[in-house]
């Protein structure tokens, strides 16, 4: 079994852009927030109600499975809202819920919408499976464990026959790749402490990204940490064992990024599905994994290990404070209107210069992330070799522009 | 005179402000969020105009809001 096996995998969505470029990466399923009960709860991450017939409708004909993250602790006052959206979800046919909370659960499993049980509940061993088997067909295990643990959850499982609601055997996910934090998730209290902002309400403000001091209180002397962030860990990255993650018999691949531009989720995601169909056709090689990982440097990332997965005793620090991405996106223009006769798409730029031969990005909530080379570029019908800043010209584009879109270009960082 | 204002559609229901100035907020069952009693609404942003007693505890939940969209003005 294992490597046979269908993998799900499940790409993040903080908006109408990012859900498409999940889509145009080859995502199975999607995960997103509505309103603010969920691990993103800023405003700027998630969907509201109103667009959750809009999402439905994407997912549904793009054959992708949609999930919607409830996992906040909930007070009393969030109840109405919570069933509300759990009852706007079973009727605009979404496809289950990610929780934590038993109100959550419980509502949901008793309205007959699919549970999964969310990473903040950090599933370790096989009785805490046996418990929440009896609401979840699908459960997320704590990001800790080892790839050993892991295995020994999913073999006791298909052993032991732990079934979930529908009948069939539960199913275990597990993240990927993306960010991680330096406590089991929802253990932390860092952010309530120093800014009432609290990690479990979905508004961490990320102490841990942050450099710090240690100061002697006897004596006064102040040590900086050497060149290391020593609460931030480094981002997971599961590419170069991916074969070995796939035999411990998960279902689900995670991947973590609610709050990523639209071209991470691009990137990232396209990755993970090549990996995967490499790992079931036995053409997992690594010489793919180089080609991958230098795929998935070109985006965000604070530098990769493999977390916990390998049993490591301790994480691995970064070195410095945000990204270590190979790319970044320089915002040029922004979309007029496409002429489909001639392929060309108008754009108004407005932020930086750009020139043939560079590396462009089109995103936009319809259009998802398209990349391309500018081969053919004209300003006031004649073709020109750079264009400056103020300027409207005609790009050649691949597929269709609209101007919701905005133009980028990608440039080494 | 105090004027307070606040940026409802961020808020995240975290009830901090419903602890420190109980006399002028509350949360509403409907959508989890708060509600600054008797203000305005003009383009989401909700305006309360108050005497000073309502300037220390209402500086306590400006000052305590997770996501900034509480603020309290003296004229």
């Amino acid at each position: 079994m294992g490597m046979k096996k269908q993998v799900e995998l499940l790409a993040p969505a903080g908006n109408f852009e990012s859900m498409m470029a999940a889509i145009q990466g080859g995502a199975d399923a999607v995960y997103f927030g509505i309103e603010q009960l969920n691990m993103r709860a800023r405003a700027t991450m998630n969907f509201t109600l109103d667009d959750l017939e809009a999402v439905s409708k994407l997912c549904q004909k793009h054959g992708v499975r949609s999930y919607i993250t409830l996992n906040t602790i909930l007070y009393n006052h969030d109840l109405s809202l919570m069933k509300r959206i759990v009852d706007e979800a079973i009727k605009h046919q979404i496809s289950a819920v990610i929780a934590s909370d038993q109100a959550v659960i419980n509502y949901a499993s008793s309205k007959g919408l699919p549970v999964h049980i969310s990473t903040q509940v950090n599933i370790s061993n096989i009785e805490t499976v046996k418990f929440y088997a009896h609401f979840a067909d699908v459960m997320v295990l704590a990001r800790e464990l080892s790839m050993v643990q892991m295995k020994e959850i999913t073999q006791a499982i298909e052993r032991e026959q732990i079934k979930g609601p529908s009948g069939e055997l539960v199913k275990i996910e597990v993240f990927a790749h993306g960010a991680l934090c330096m406590a089991i998730s929802g253990k932390c209290y860092l952010s309530l402490h120093t800014h009432n902002s609290s990690a479990n309400r979905g508004v961490c403000i990320q102490n841990c990204r942050r450099t710090y001091d240690v100061k002697d209180r006897d004596e006064g002397h102040e040590f900086h940490i050497e060149n290391e962030y020593i609460l931030s860990p480094k981002d997971l990255n599961t590419l170069p064992f991916l074969d070995q993650l796939l035999d411990t018999g998960v279902s689900v691949l995670k991947l973590e990024g609610r709050a990523r531009a639209p071209e991470y989720v691009k990137t990232v995601t396209k990755a993970y599905k090549e990996a995967i169909e490499a790992v079931q056709d036995g053409s997992f090689t690594q010489e793919k994994v180089d080609t991958w990982m230098a795929e998935v440097e070109k985006v965000y990332n604070r530098g990769f290990w493999g977390g916990y997965y390998l049993g490591k005793q301790l994480g691995e620090w970064s070195d410095s404070y945000g990204s270590k991405a190979t790319t970044k996106k320089v915002y040029l223009g922004k979309g007029v209107r496409f002429f489909p006769k001639l392929g060309v798409g108008e754009f108004k730029i407005e932020g930086h210069q750009f020139a043939k031969g560079d590396t462009l990005l089109v995103t936009g909530p319809t259009t998802g992330v398209l990349e391309f080379t500018a081969e053919e570029i004209r300003v006031e019908d004649q073709a020109v070799e750079t264009v400056a800043n103020g300027v409207s010209c005609s790009i050649r584009v691949p597929e269709k522009i609209r101007a919701s879109d905005k133009l980028y270009k990608i440039v080494a960082a | 005179m105090v004027i307070i204002t606040h940026h409802r559609r961020k808020c995240i229901g975290c009830n901090y402000c419903v602890e420190l100035a109980q006399a002028y907020w509350r949360m509403s069952k409907r959508d989890g969020k708060s509600v600054l009693l008797g203000a305005e609404e003009k383009k989401g942003v909700h305006t309360l105009r108050v005497g000073e007693e309502a300037l220390e505890a209402n500086e306590a939940a400006a000052k305590a809001c997770p996501v900034n969209i509480i603020q309290v003005k003296v004229v």
